[in-house]
């Protein structure tokens, strides 16, 4: 028999293989006791117009920022962070400007800082983004079937601060490394 | 209307016990796909619950247009590839495979396609899954490339290597299927 009928048998043989097969344990009481939460989406109209969701908003002078100081570019991060804004929501929202702008700043610095990892930390810096970046997809995917979901916006917006965050990371963690060499 | 028809109407108006009686009828494909794509009694099991939940929560969305079971098995290979991505690496999947039941997958097979079912279960994972949805489950490259959010050319180049490897590991063991 060559490669290729062997291959090909090889196909056959995996349709055969079995289909259904059940847990050697009863899964249903973890089940059970999940669905049992009250956390199936049941948003009504009103209720969507009463709530509130924490947005990212403006606030452009206690967002992220860069200071550029002796030629050095130094992350400050303001201890209180991202500034939230209480607003009613509907269909839309929206990232505020000046984060928009801090993330693009820090977005196109981020191949820069990485050459300057070595190769495990970079691949690691690397898988971690991709992952945030991926539930940043999933959430947003989700939230175009349920727009008005708060639970899904207030995600979107945690997820949005880790990525941040793992980006601010990775520029202190650099300069940690020049200043080491430097010596 | 069949049994399975009105419990899921049942289910959509929450009733717990309706949808307790999908999942006795579902729990077996449910379960077994997911077992085929971690290769892990515990991962499947926690992947199958996963999928249930996903399913409840997703309930008002199934309109009907594709079979139930059909419909979970896409809400069970998203359970498997959120939680793939949740662990960091793939090193992490063999791991725990080595240190709880080995060749799990393997169990609802007998004779030679249990060799079979241990080389799929030794597979890199993005062959693997490939391989499972597409020589398994029957779901052709469009489906299962979808479902698994990649391009159906690669989904073709994963199946090759599939075969390949699986191939190679059977003829090194010795093994004819």
């Amino acid at each position: 028999m060559n490669d290729i009928e062997r291959e090909d048998k090889l196909i056959a043989a995996a349709s055969t293989l079995a289909t259904e097969i059940s847990p050697e344990k009863d899964l249903w009481p973890g089940i059970a006791a999940a669905i049992a939460q009250p956390t199936r989406s049941r948003w009504t109209p009103v209720f969507a117009q009463a709530a509130a969701i924490v947005l990212l908003v403006g606030a452009s002078s206690s967002l992220t920022y860069f200071v550029v100081k002796d030629q050095q570019r130094v992350i400050e991060i303001v201890p209180s962070g991202l500034v939230f804004e209480q607003a009613s929501f509907g269909g839309r929202y929206a990232l505020g400007v000046d984060y928009q702008e801090a993330r693009g700043d820090l977005v196109a610095q981020l191949d820069v800082e990485l050459a300057r990892l070595s190769p495990e930390a970079r691949e690691e810096v690397e898988l971690n983004l991709a992952m945030i970046r991926g539930a940043i997809a999933q959430i947003n995917e989700a939230l175009t079937d349920e727009p008005d979901n708060a639970l899904l916006q207030e995600l979107l917006v945690k997820t949005y601060r880790e990525e941040l965050a793992l980006m601010q990371r990775v520029g202190g963690l650099t300069q940690h490394v020049m200043s080491r060499k430097d010596i | 209307m069949t049994d399975e028809a009105a419990w899921i109407a049942q289910a959509q108006r929450s009733d717990a016990k309706a949808f307790e009686s999908l999942y006795h009828l579902h729990i077996g494909k449910v379960y077994g796909i997911c077992l085929r794509m971690t290769g892990n009694v515990s991962e499947a099991e926690d992947c199958a619950q996963e999928a249930f939940i996903q399913a409840w929560n997703k309930l008002d969305k199934f309109r009907g247009e594709s079979a139930f079971s059909t419909w979970l098995h896409r809400i069970a290979v998203n359970a498997v590839l959120g939680r793939m991505r949740k662990a960091k690496r793939e090193q992490d999947r063999i791991r725990l495979a080595t240190e709880t039941v080995v060749a799990p997958a393997s169990v609802a097979d007998t004779g030679e396609l249990r060799d079979l079912s241990d080389a799929v279960d030794r597979l890199p994972e993005g062959a693997r899954h490939v391989f499972v949805l597409y020589a398994v489950y029957g779901y052709s490259h469009d489906e299962a490339s979808n479902m698994l959010g990649i391009a159906s050319g690669t989904s073709k180049a994963q199946l090759h290597r599939a075969r390949r490897l699986l191939a190679q590991q059977l003829k090194q063991e010795g093994f004819e299927i």
